[in-house]
């Protein structure tokens, strides 16, 4: 696309005064979406007000976003004069070796103080302008409202600039449109989804935080959180265990490997030997006052439940000294099926098949 | 009369049929899936003796808990268990994988400056001795790597490089350099004593170490008087005795090499000529009572440069010596032990932590350390008594290594008003020292790891198995932050932490 301007007399002339929306599109400008959107609408005041640069009206507060919010066909997102000019100038320049650009050019100027300098300038100033520079009294005989430029406001004579504006709001949608497909709302890409554990709240896997509230004794949590790590330390230090064929854990990487993720070793322990139900005593189902055992399943946490109690249970027959060192090795011991908490949970599932039958009586009841 | 009805007639008489009697109380109301017969036609169950009924005459209504049978356990565990168990050193995890081109710290390795960040792991041979010296703690997590090693940071290269000179033939040949160790929690200061004295080891020094200097000041020990001339310095014979027992355990191959060439008239019925300084040493292990002469006499013998006149026979030079003390502060207050008049006996009154602390002075005649050598006191952040003249002592070592004058008013000086104890204070005024080859105290703050170093350490874990990340520069820089700037402790921490795959 051609150039707006002469942009070899850019640098000559101040190019503030520009015609409002003019029929040509930066696409690159365009297309930079990300950044924060400048709408030059040069006329009279508007442009010496929002004078600038656009670094500098990042740094505004979002209060000064709102009212630059674009319209669709006034989304000709172009730089600032001054900027495109410098912009050129660097492109220019960039084979002589003249300095780039005056400070001017790079970070934009007042329109007023160009005025003072320029006594050219200010002949072709816009009316406006020239009544302020002559009495500066703080009242305006204008309206600044931006409605007055919106399109259907403006009426009917829609012209040749009119009709480009709208083509290159349209362009300017379809690669909006574009990027949300990419990011759906998102400036930069979507983090990925973080493990539960990340939170601090729960630092600590479920299972883990179950036990250790379980070790724990006279409500002293430090204590039990030690008495975990020792846990820990002595499954990861201990040797894989011996699977034993009648008593097999769940599915699970192989057993050498178990040490080297104490966690779900600690996990496939108490699961494996979690049980599936627990036994209700229900008494008046068959009358005669004779009690009748009930199965009730159970949910996953309360399985868990039942079987670190029954570890801990079990432990507490050992003749080891320490707490901890205690149920680490029961621990070692159910997962090598040793243990007498297989049996608990091989008693528990008998009685739960013998009471299955009673359990037509307890829906009959309801 | 008769009656209007035979006999006959009521034997003929029908059964009702079942649907017109009253459903018995008994009978479920719905028929079961299975037989209820067993259940109806039970015989009525005894009734227990539940909490439900009432109480009988003179019985408690309140509801009875089950005790609890305790197990037998031996109770209490047999003397020392509890305290071998906490004390217990494991310096291996067979489960954890083998690290693939580890190398071992070595006379190479020690100063190669590319090995930087990387693990250099502790050679097989010198861990018995590393053991003997008490090298290692049991807080620190050598139990879950397949063997032990550490991080070569910067500080331990510049270390590597200095025990190099000294000991290599060179300008820095036989100097003697007296080092301050401080730093924050977890900044690896023990971790840096054990470099110091593995490398000592490769290099055939002499390593002498207290590992708990607070074991001496809490009274857990005999004491005397040292002798009737100076009742006021008192001597600890049991753990003089330990640290000669350590020494020689840990220095044997040394220590045999090297013999007698000194008079020592407090020891002369027992020393013979031509003894060796291992046999030397031995005889204080065996008698107690003579531990601290015995120790004495190996000091002479190690800073020895020349042989006493008669002694010149198999005279071999003396090596460096590297001096090793855990946990200074301790030895900055008074001590547990009472004076005969039960007043409290002031820490530097101890004639053991007096002969260390008066190595950090320099010597009259010659160096402290004629042979060379370095003397590496570390501060506990973890296990120390707050002393405020000790806090100042340390502050005027950086302020007279930063060059800042005593008389200028930047010279850190004690609180008035805070009761400074002005013989710790004292204890580290060394003025500089008149032989070239001394060193004046210096203070060495360690701090965090770098970002290299730390990805360094965290990519140990994970090759030992321990860690199953993916390991990146951003996920390092993550965890160098939460270890507040890399701090080696915490890292640690942050590296065995297991977090679930979820």
């Amino acid at each position: 696309m051609p150039p707006r301007l002469n942009l070899f007399s850019v640098r000559a002339s101040v190019p503030v005064f520009r015609q409002p929306s003019t029929p040509s599109v930066n696409l690159a400008t365009a297309l930079n979406l990300n950044r924060a959107c400048t709408v030059s609408t040069t006329h009279g005041l508007n442009a010496s007000v929002q004078t600038s640069g656009r670094t500098q009206r990042r740094w505004n507060s979002s209060g000064s976003d709102g009212k630059t919010k674009l319209d669709s066909t006034t989304a000709d997102q172009l730089p600032h004069v001054s900027e495109e000019a410098a912009e050129m100038a660097k492109i220019m320049d960039k084979k002589s070796d003249r300095p780039t650009a005056s400070p001017e050019l790079e970070q934009g100027t007042p329109v007023q103080e160009i005025l003072k300098r320029d006594k050219e300038a200010q002949k072709h100033a816009p009316k406006v302008m020239q009544d302020q520079i002559k009495k500066s009294t703080g009242t305006r005989s204008f309206s600044t409202s931006t409605r007055q430029w919106q399109p259907e406001l403006n009426g009917q004579g829609k012209g040749f600039d009119e009709q480009t504006a709208a083509v290159v709001a349209n362009m300017i949608s379809n690669v909006n449109k574009q990027a949300e497909e990419l990011h759906p709302g998102l400036k930069f890409e979507a983090p990925e989804s973080l493990p539960k554990t990340e939170n601090f709240r729960k630092r600590y896997d479920d299972l883990l935080d179950q036990f250790t509230k379980l070790l724990m004794r006279d409500g002293k949590l430090s204590m039990a959180q030690k008495n975990m790590t020792f846990i820990l330390d002595h499954l990861r230090t201990a040797s894989p265990p011996q699977p034993n064929p009648k008593r097999r854990l769940l599915p699970a990487p192989p057993g050498p490997q178990l040490p080297l993720n104490p966690v779900l070793y600690l996990t496939l322990i108490v699961d494996s030997v979690a049980p599936l139900i627990k036994i209700r005593q229900q008494k008046g189902l068959a009358g005669g006052g004779a009690s009748v055992q009930l199965p009730v399943p159970l949910l996953q946490r309360q399985r868990r439940r039942t079987a670190m109690r029954w570890i801990i249970d079990a432990s507490d027959k050992r003749r080891d000294s320490q707490f901890a060192q205690r149920v680490a090795n029961e621990l070692v011991s159910v997962a090598e099926g040793r243990s007498g908490v297989w049996d608990k949970r091989e008693q528990v599932h008998k009685l739960g098949v013998a009471g299955r039958s009673n359990l037509a009586l307890a829906a009959n009841r309801r | 009369m008769v009656s209007s009805f035979c006999w006959s007639c009521l034997t003929r008489l029908r059964s009702t049929p079942r649907a017109l009697l009253p459903p018995s109380v008994t009978a479920p109301r719905a028929a079961a899936s299975f037989h209820t017969s067993s259940a109806r036609y039970a015989l009525p169950t005894k009734k227990k003796n539940s909490l439900d009924g009432p109480p009988k005459y003179r019985e408690a209504k309140s509801a009875r808990m089950k005790k609890k049978k305790p197990t037998d356990r031996p109770r209490p565990p047999p003397v020392g268990e509890r305290r071998t168990l906490r004390k217990r050193i494991v310096l291996s995890n067979p489960n954890a994988l083998e690290v693939e081109g580890m190398q071992d710290i070595s006379a190479e390795t020690m100063v190669d400056s590319r090995l930087r960040g990387s693990i250099l792991g502790l050679p097989i041979p010198m861990i018995a001795q590393l053991r003997a010296v008490q090298a290692f703690k049991p807080t620190q997590g050598w139990s879950i790597f397949r063997r032990p090693g550490t991080v070569v940071r910067r500080e331990t290269l510049e270390l590597g490089r200095l025990i190099d000179r000294i000991s290599s033939d060179g300008e820095d040949k036989g100097k003697a350099v007296k080092k301050i160790v401080t730093g924050a929690r977890g900044t690896g200061k023990t971790v840096h004593l054990l470099q110091a004295m593995a490398m000592a080891f490769t290099k055939k020094w002499v390593v002498v170490t207290v590992p708990e200097p607070q074991d001496l000041v809490i009274a857990n020990t005999g004491y005397a008087s040292l002798s009737d001339e100076n009742p006021h310095v008192y001597v600890q014979n049991e753990v003089t005795a330990a640290l000669l027992s350590r020494t020689v355990s840990a220095n044997e191959e040394v220590l045999k090499k090297l013999h007698v060439s000194q008079p020592h008239p407090d020891l002369k019925s027992s020393i013979k000529p031509g003894m060796t300084l291992e046999a030397l040493a031995k005889l204080g292990i065996q008698d107690p009572a003579a531990a601290w002469s015995v120790f004495g006499a190996l000091w002479t013998e190690l800073t020895a440069t020349s042989p006493a006149s008669g002694f010149e026979k198999n005279f071999n030079s003396r090596p460096p010596m590297l001096v090793a003390v855990d946990g200074l502060a301790h030895w900055m207050r008074n001590s547990a032990y009472k004076s005969a008049e039960f007043e409290p006996v002031h820490a530097h009154d101890l004639v053991f932590v007096n002969h260390f602390l008066s190595l950090l002075k320099p010597g009259s005649k010659q160096s402290t350390l004629p042979n060379g050598g370095i003397l590496l006191y570390a501060t506990s952040a973890s296990n120390s008594p707050t002393e405020y003249g000790f806090e100042v002592a340390l502050k005027q070592v950086a302020a007279r290594q930063a060059g800042v004058k005593e008389s200028s008013p930047e010279f850190p000086q004690a609180d008035p008003y805070l009761r400074a104890d002005q013989r710790v204070i004292d204890a580290f005024n060394s003025p500089k020292s008149s032989v070239a080859k001394e060193g004046s105290v210096e203070l060495q703050t360690l701090g965090g790891l770098t970002r290299e170093e730390a990805r360094g350490f965290l990519e140990y874990f994970a090759r030992s198995g321990l860690l199953q990340e993916n390991i990146n520069d951003e996920w390092v820089g993550e965890k160098w932050s939460l270890a507040g700037g890399g701090v080696i402790g915490e890292l640690e921490r942050l590296g065995r932490r297991l977090r679930t795959v979820a």
